[in-house]
């Protein structure tokens, strides 16, 4: 049956084939199934037979991951279904395996971790072919499309050159191959959001002087009037060549033969041109010069790009060159020595530049732990003063508000404050809310209602043995004493749940963890030190918080 | 956007959001019903006559407590197979910090219930209730590994409104979804909770029994349910 299966497909690719490449990787298909019986010209090298290959035969269905949020390649029509220039390729290739297409939404986040658990087949999603990204995925040659990076600037920016960004703040997503090199390249202050939706609400709040992305992303924005007197002069940097991608395990099977094949007849036949006129794109240089080159004959009228024996197209017709080359010094050979031996790939320890935005992220995680847990007190106790102070009306406002601070989400109220109010207060005054203060405030809140509430608690209790019990300055510490277990957990619990500020672009450490995860594909080692520094961190704020119990606050009480 | 034009926007979606906020009582029920049933197997380790039991007990209590559920979170929605469902992943997530917290106090209560100080013993049920509350709140967490709950949903809505100003509005208006859940429950939590410690107190004052010595915890903050005298060290 699987091998019936297989001949049938082999039919359905060699029905649509003109030239010798996909005849030969038919054939290779073929003789791995030991249906074929005449032996191909060459003695090709032997094809792996990929197991995604056979269960989308199987299956009888494709399925691919497109984007949602980068018109015209990949987005959403009026139904909410997949659409744009990257979905007709995905049905180019179901059409051409003769089996049904599924498309699955993914992000520039979490594409190639899709494709490493097999919970998608292919990755067709805006994706720039860098040396990189070939370390962690396999991609296919030859690229069908290309774009580089440029900022979308609002109407009062006016940069001529990328020097002149230098250390100003400019929004990015997270997990685009563009950020670290041009963070590298041209010192720009990245900030960077979660999604393509919120980085674009943030340059229209002025939160960063533009936008980093794909010229081909922003050329589209610009042509809407939601963006009209935004602009991108800058020339694109970096220009990066497109690739569809598969996983890591599949490189040198039938399936990455069967998919290069077909981009190179989308190349011949001007597929992809054609399909680039019908989303209304702007005519890309690329697309024409490699129409071009695809479509070269040699002297004797044969194709000049062919697959040479050892399966790669001859060095012309190849990806000429890589965006990054990596000076390999002391540390960086050593653990990349590592990562040959473990398949660990510690890229915090032996690359500077990793290590330097882990560490920051550290240390940016410790100030707004203490910032929250110092702010949560003095809020609760300020809270409680308020409450017990004799003015008229004061106590029940304060109870309200506490009410509705602790039983409210902290990121509802981030959100609130992050996307509704500090673009009013920047409208109106001309200031905006830095995204750390917004994050400690908002965790004060709960948590120093928290607080206040367990204070009032241990106020009434005292009052059950000493009914004029009244709270001074003086009588505080007992008052903090005897509620010093709850206060204590509250503050243990602000503390664990600050990194709820990477919502909103504080680049803390699980932030800046995700986006070293994203940049290099190490999850699991990642995930995995996050954790354990996590644990470490917490596990050291509560002996410091217990210890301040004791030496502050137990013993006074214990004494009175 | 006029307030009027606010009101209709948040009216037409209102059952769409309580959809969501559907899902974040799901996740935290789901939450609630596995940490508390590790939580339980850890608090009868802690009390038991073995020591390498009461030792291995309160080291797991210990981990669960150390790991803050946002990362623990992020760790599963990466870590586990993307078949696995997003809002199972947080459940999870948070089922480790409610095991922390069953097992810190129903530890006391099961010493309470042995020395037959039942009424006192009970009073775990309206600190479990209460707990819920906070679980309910932290749910809203599950939306940065994309669970569709309200906070998400929130998202979709200002996408559809394509109106910044909308923002403010909705996220306040999901947070009161929040409140008025929370508030109500808490509310009935209070009576049940005073005519508890009532009852407990009236059954010490017959018994004379000395109460149990209870160490104060530092788990996750429950601090206007817990009666004060649990948080007392008088």
């Amino acid at each position: 049956m699987n091998l019936f299966k297989k001949a049938v497909l082999c039919t359905m690719l060699i029905g649509n084939v003109q030239v010798s490449p996909l005849v030969y990787a038919a054939n290779a298909v073929a003789a791995s199934a030991s249906t074929s019986t005449t032996a191909p010209p060459t003695p090709p090298t032997p094809l792996q037979p990929s197991e995604t290959l056979q269960r989308i035969v199987q299956k009888g269905v494709v399925v691919v991951g497109v984007k949602t949020d980068y018109r015209p390649f990949g987005h959403l029509d009026a139904n909410g279904s997949h659409e744009g220039l990257e979905r007709d390729l995905a049905s180019d290739i179901a059409k051409r395996l003769g089996v049904r297409l599924e498309t699955v939404s993914v992000s520039s986040a979490n594409r190639l971790q899709r494709l490493e658990e097999g919970a998608i087949d292919l990755v067709i999603a805006t994706m720039g072919d860098t040396a990189d990204r070939r370390r962690i995925t396999t991609t296919i040659e030859p690229n069908y499309y290309s774009s580089g990076t440029t900022l979308l600037m609002g109407p009062e920016h006016h940069f001529k050159e990328w020097a002149e960004v230098r250390g100003k703040p400019v929004c990015a997503v997270q997990g685009s191959y563009q950020n670290r090199p041009m963070a590298q390249r041209y010192l720009l202050d990245l900030v960077i959001f979660n999604n393509a939706r919120d980085a674009k609400l943030a340059l229209r709040n002025g939160r960063c002087v533009g936008y980093l992305f794909d010229n081909t992303g922003v050329q589209n924005d610009l042509a809407s009037p939601e963006w009209a007197g935004y602009s991108a002069p800058l020339p694109p940097a970096m220009v990066v060549p497109w690739g569809l991608a598969i996983a890591r395990s599949e490189q040198g099977t039938d399936f990455e033969r069967i998919l290069g094949d077909t981009v190179a007849q989308w190349h011949r036949e001007g597929f992809l041109l054609a399909r680039e006129k019908a989303w209304k794109l702007p005519e890309s240089k690329f697309l024409k010069t490699t129409h071009d080159l695809w479509n070269k004959q040699k002297a004797d009228g044969t194709s000049l790009c062919v697959r040479q024996p050892d399966g790669h197209w001859i060095a012309a017709c190849r990806n000429p060159a890589f965006l990054t080359t990596n000076d390999v010094d002391g540390l960086r050979a050593l653990g990349l020595w590592f990562r040959e031996l473990t398949s660990l790939d510690v890229t915090i320890a032996y690359d500077e530049y990793d290590r330097n935005r882990f560490i920051k992220g550290l240390l940016l995680t410790i100030s707004l732990m203490i910032a929250c847990m110092l702010g949560s007190l003095g809020m609760g106790v300020l809270g409680t003063f308020a409450a017990n102070a004799n003015v008229r009306g004061v106590k029940p406002m304060v109870r309200l508000l506490a009410v509705y601070g602790r039983m409210t989400p902290t990121l509802a109220q981030m959100y609130a404050l992050y996307f509704g109010v500090s673009p009013l207060l920047q409208a109106n005054f001309g200031f905006s809310l830095h995204p750390f203060f917004i994050a400690v405030w908002c965790f004060c809140f709960y948590t120093g209602s928290f607080i206040m509430t367990a204070l009032m608690d241990g106020i009434d209790h005292l009052r059950e043995t000493q009914p004029d019990f009244r709270l001074t300055v003086k009588t505080l510490k007992v008052v903090l004493s005897t509620a010093n277990g709850a206060v204590k957990s509250a503050m243990i619990n602000t503390a664990k749940g600050s990194m709820l500020a990477s919502a909103i672009a504080v680049p803390e450490l699980l932030a800046t963890s995700t986006a070293i995860m994203t940049d290099n594909g190490n999850t699991a080692v990642m995930m995995n030190a996050l954790l354990v520094a996590f644990f470490i961190l917490i596990a050291i704020t509560i002996r410091i918080i217990e210890w301040a119990d004791r030496r502050f606050i137990s013993n006074t009480g214990k004494a009175t | 956007m006029t307030a009027s034009e606010i009101i209709s926007v948040l009216w037409t979606w209102t059952p769409y959001l309580i959809a969501g906020f559907g899902w974040n009582i799901l996740i935290a029920m789901v939450a609630m019903a596995v940490g508390t049933a590790i939580g339980a197997i850890l608090a009868f380790a802690g009390v038991s006559s073995s020591p390498n039991s009461v030792k291995s007990s309160s080291v797991v209590t210990e981990l669960s407590r150390n790991i803050p559920s946002v990362v623990f979170q992020f760790y599963l929605a990466i870590m586990l197979p993307s078949s696995v469902p997003g809002w199972i992943k947080a459940s999870l997530a948070i089922a480790v910090t409610v095991a922390g917290f069953t097992s810190d106090y129903l530890k006391p209560a099961i010493l309470d219930w042995r020395a037959k100080e039942y009424s006192k013993a009970i009073l775990f049920v309206p600190n479990w209730t209460s707990y819920f509350l906070i679980v309910v709140i932290v749910s809203a967490s599950a939306s940065l590994i994309g669970v569709n709950e309200i906070i998400s949903r929130c998202a979709v809505v200002i996408n559809a409104t394509d109106n910044v100003s909308i923002m403010l509005p909705i996220y306040l208006y999901a947070s009161l979804f929040f409140t008025a859940f929370c508030y109500s429950l808490n509310v009935a939590m209070r009576y049940l909770r005073q005519w508890m410690l009532a009852k407990a107190k009236s059954a010490k004052a017959n018994s004379q029994v000395s109460p149990t010595p209870i160490k104060a915890t530092t788990e996750t903050s429950s601090s206007p349910f817990i009666p004060s005298t649990l948080t007392s060290n008088k």
